[in-house]
C-alpha cells in the first residue's frame, strides 16, 4: 500500500510551502493550486485506508484514514483555501509559504496512525505556528511569539514523556481510547490539553493569535486547537474528566472576553469557549456527543474564520484593532458588518445559523446521559456566548458610538473570502444533512423541532435584552486583563531575570574566553547569539534533533 | 446615540412579542426534565446573562491593568 503514501494531503502542501520559498513569485497561485491538490487527494484516498511506511525496524502509520479525519480534513481544507483568498493582499512571502507549512502539519497529524508521526507532526505544528506569528515581525508578535512557543514546547516535552512512557509500558504506539490508570496516560492527556487551550494556561490563545498579521490570525485560529480536539476524541473519549476542564473552559472564555478591549482577542477567548463545548461533547462520550463535537468543530470553523476576518477586514482597513478606537463602521463598512453580523449569529446558534445544527447535539448529548448539570451550564454557556461574542463583538466595532472613520469595504477578493463563509453558514444552517451524513457515526438527529426553534430564540433574545439592559457597565476602556502568564511576563521578571542570568554568565564566560580576540566579536556574541530569540529558535531545534533520535533509537 | 435607541426600541418590540412564541411549543414533547415550566428559558438566559456580567466585573476588579502594563 505504499501507493497510498503519495496521495497524502498534506505532501502538496509541503512542496508549496518549499515552491514559495524558492521561487518567490506568483506566491498566491501555487498556495492556492497546492491547496486543490490537496484537495483531490484527500477526495481519491479511501476512508479506512491505512499506509504504513517501514524505516528499518520502525514501523510508521503514516496514514490512517478514518471517516473523522476525513472530516477534518475537509474543514481544514475549506479553510485554507478561502482564507488563502482572502489574504492575497498580504505582502509577505515568509508568512504565505509558513502558512501552507503549517496546515500540511495540521493535516499531518489529523492522519497521523500512532504516536510518533504525530508527535513529529505535533512538533512541526508548534514551530510552523510561531513562525507564522513571528512573520507579522511587529515588536509585540517576537514577544508574545515566544511565548507562544515556551508554551508549546512545554506542552511538546509533556507528551514526549507520555509517548516515551507509553511505549516502554506497552511498546504499543497505535492511536487508542486510553484510560487515565496509568501515569503515562496523564503526560499525554496533559499534552494534549494544553494545545487545546485547557486550564490553567488558556491565556496564550488569546496572547498570541491576535498578534499575527491580519490575515494569518484567520489561519492560527483553525487548527491548532482543533488538531488537539480531533486527537483528543480518538484518544480519551469518554473521560469524564473532560466535562470539568470543558466547562471551566466555556465559562473562561465567556468572562474574559466581557473584559476585554482587542477585538480580535475577544474572539480569541471565544475560541476557548467554543473549544470548552467541544471537550465537554468528548467527555461524555456517547455517539451522539462525539458526532456533536465532529461537527461543532467544523461548523467552529467555518464561522470563526468568517469572524476572524471580519476582524481583519476593519483592521486591514483602518489600522486600528481596539474596540475603543472604532464604531459606527456599518455606514462605512456594509458587507463587512453584514458578514461579521452572520458570523456572529451562527457563533451564537441562531436558527438557519450552522452553531445551531451543531451546537444542540452536545446539549442533548449530556442530557441523555443523565448530567443534568452540566446541562445546565451549557445552557448558560450558550447564553454567554450571544453575550460576548454574538453582540458585544459586532456592536462595539459595527455600531456604539460613531467615531467617523472615512474608510470603505474590503478590496474584491477579502469579500469574496468572507461572503464564501457567510454562504457556508447559512447553507449549513439550512441543510444539514450534508454535514450529517459524513459525521463519524449514524446521525438520527433532528435539529428544527417547533420546541427547539422556540426554546433557542427564547434563551438568545433574553440574553441579548441583558446585554443592552447592562450596556452602561460593559463600556470598554483601555485595559487588560491580568492572567496565568502575570507569572512569566517581564512585569515579575521571572524569566527575564533567568534570560539574564543566562545571559551574565554565558557573556562572562564568553568575555574571559574570547578577550584576547577583538572587542567586535563580544559585541556580536552579546547582540546576536544571546538574544531571546536565538536561544528560543536553538532550543526549539536542538530538542526537535534530540526528540527524532530519541524516537527513532526506541 | 439614534442608532442604540432604535435598537433598543426595536428590542424591546421583540422581546414582548416572544411569549407568542409559544403557540408552536408543544408541551406533549419536552425533552428535558425543566423546560415543562413556561418562561423557564428566557428568565433562564436572563438571569445567566446579568449574572454572567456580574461575574465578570467583579474579576475585572482585581484583574483589570492599564493595557501599557507589560510594554516597559
Amino acid at each position: 500500500m505504499m501507493s497510498n503514501l503519495f496521495l497524502h494531503p498534506a505532501l502538496p502542501l509541503l512542496v508549496g510551502s518549499t515552491l514559495i520559498f524558492i521561487v518567490k513569485t506568483k506566491v498566491n497561485i501555487i498556495s492556492i493550486v497546492s491547496l486543490i491538490i490537496s484537495f483531490i487527494f484527500l477526495l481519491l484516498l479511501p476512508i479506512g485506508s491505512n499506509t504504513d511506511f517501514i524505516l528499518e525496524s520502525m514501523n510508521l502509520k503514516i496514514i490512517s484514514s478514518t471517516k473523522l479525519s476525513f472530516l477534518f480534513c475537509l474543514v481544514f481544507l475549506i479553510l485554507g483555501i478561502v482564507g488563502k483568498i482572502f489574504s492575497i493582499y498580504q505582502k509577505s512571502i515568509s508568512e504565505k509559504s509558513l502558512v501552507l507549512l503549517y496546515i500540511a502539519s495540521a493535516v499531518g497529524v489529523i492522519f497521523s496512525g500512532d504516536f510518533i508521526v504525530l508527535y513529529i507532526f505535533w512538533e512541526m505544528m508548534a514551530i510552523s505556528s510561531t513562525l507564522v506569528i513571528w512573520s507579522s515581525s511587529s515588536p509585540s508578535a517576537m514577544k508574545s511569539g515566544q511565548r507562544y512557543l515556551l508554551v508549546h514546547l512545554i506542552g511538546g516535552l509533556i507528551l514526549l514523556v507520555g509517548i516515551l512512557g507509553m511505549y516502554s509500558e506497552t511498546q504499543n504506539l497505535a492511536i487508542r481510547i486510553l484510560q487515565l490508570d496509568e501515569w503515562y496516560t496523564w503526560f499525554v492527556l496533559l499534552g494534549l490539553l494544553l494545545n487545546a487551550g485547557a486550564p490553567p494556561f488558556s491565556q496564550w490563545v488569546a496572547d498570541s493569535y491576535p498578534e499575527g498579521s491580519y490575515s494569518s490570525t484567520v489561519f492560527l485560529s483553525a487548527y491548532t486547537t482543533k488538531t488537539a480536539v480531533f486527537v483528543l476524541m480518538s484518544t480519551f473519549a469518554g473521560t469524564k474528566l473532560l466535562i470539568m476542564v470543558g466547562i471551566y473552559m466555556i465559562m473562561y472564555g465567556i468572562i474574559y472576553a466581557l473584559l476585554e478591549n482587542d477585538i480580535r482577542r475577544i474572539l480569541s477567548y471565544s475560541i476557548v469557549n467554543q473549544v470548552g463545548f467541544m471537550i465537554v461533547g468528548i467527555g461524555i462520550g456517547s455517539e451522539l456527543a462525539l458526532n456533536g463535537t465532529a461537527s461543532h468543530a467544523f461548523t467552529h470553523i467555518i464561522y470563526k474564520g468568517l469572524l476572524l476576518m471580519s476582524a481583519g477586514s476593519v483592521i486591514f482597513m483602518t489600522g486600528k484593532r481596539k474596540c475603543t478606537d472604532v464604531g459606527g463602521l456599518y455606514k462605512t463598512m456594509p458587507l463587512t458588518a453584514t458578514c461579521g453580523i452572520i458570523g456572529a449569529f451562527a457563533i451564537s446558534a441562531f436558527p438557519l445559523t450552522s452553531g445551531f445544527i451543531s451546537k444542540s447535539m452536545i446539549l442533548e448529548a449530556s442530557y441523555y446521559a443523565n448530567f443534568e448539570i452540566v446541562w445546565l451550564f451549557l445552557l448558560i454557556g450558550s447564553a454567554g456566548v450571544f453575550l460576548h461574542a454574538g453582540i458585544k463583538f459586532p456592536w462595539f466595532v459595527f455600531f456604539h458610538r460613531d467615531k467617523k472613520i472615512d474608510t470603505s469595504d474590503p478590496p474584491v477578493f477579502m469579500k469574496t473570502a468572507m461572503v464564501t463563509l457567510s454562504f457556508l453558514c447559512i447553507f449549513l444552517g439550512i441543510f444539514p444533512s450534508h454535514l450529517y451524513s459524513i459525521l463519524p457515526f449514524d446521525n438520527s438527529y433532528i435539529p428544527y423541532t417547533a420546541n427547539h426553534v422556540v426554546s433557542q430564540l427564547h434563551l438568545l433574545v433574553f440574553s441579548g435584552l441583558a446585554f443592552f439592559m447592562s450596556l452602561k457597565y460593559l463600556e470598554r476602556t483601555l485595559t487588560i486583563t491580568l492572567d496565568i502568564d502575570w507569572i512569566y511576563r517581564n512585569k515579575l521578571i521571572f524569566l527575564d531575570n533567568l534570560y539574564e542570568q543566562i545571559n551574565k554568565t554565558v557573556s562572562n564566560l564568553g568575555r574571559i574566553i574570547w578577550s584576547s580576540f577583538s572587542k567586535l566579536r563580544l559585541e556580536y556574541i552579546e547582540n546576536v547569539l544571546l538574544n531571546q530569540a536565538t536561544i528560543t529558535v536553538m532550543m526549539t531545534i536542538i530538542l526537535f534533533i534530540f526528540a527524532t533520535i530519541l524516537l527513532l533509537n526506541v | 446615540m439614534k442608532t442604540r435607541k432604535n435598537i433598543i426600541y426595536s428590542l424591546v418590540i421583540i422581546t414582548s412579542l416572544m411569549p407568542y412564541l409559544y403557540v408552536f411549543y408543544d408541551f406533549g414533547k419536552i425533552k428535558f426534565s425543566i423546560d415543562h415550566y413556561v418562561g423557564f428559558y428566557p428568565i433562564f438566559g436572563f438571569i445567566a446573562c446579568l449574572l454572567l456580567i456580574i461575574i465578570a466585573k467583579l474579576i475585572g476588579v482585581f484583574l483589570k491593568r492599564e493595557d501599557t502594563f507589560y510594554d516597559e
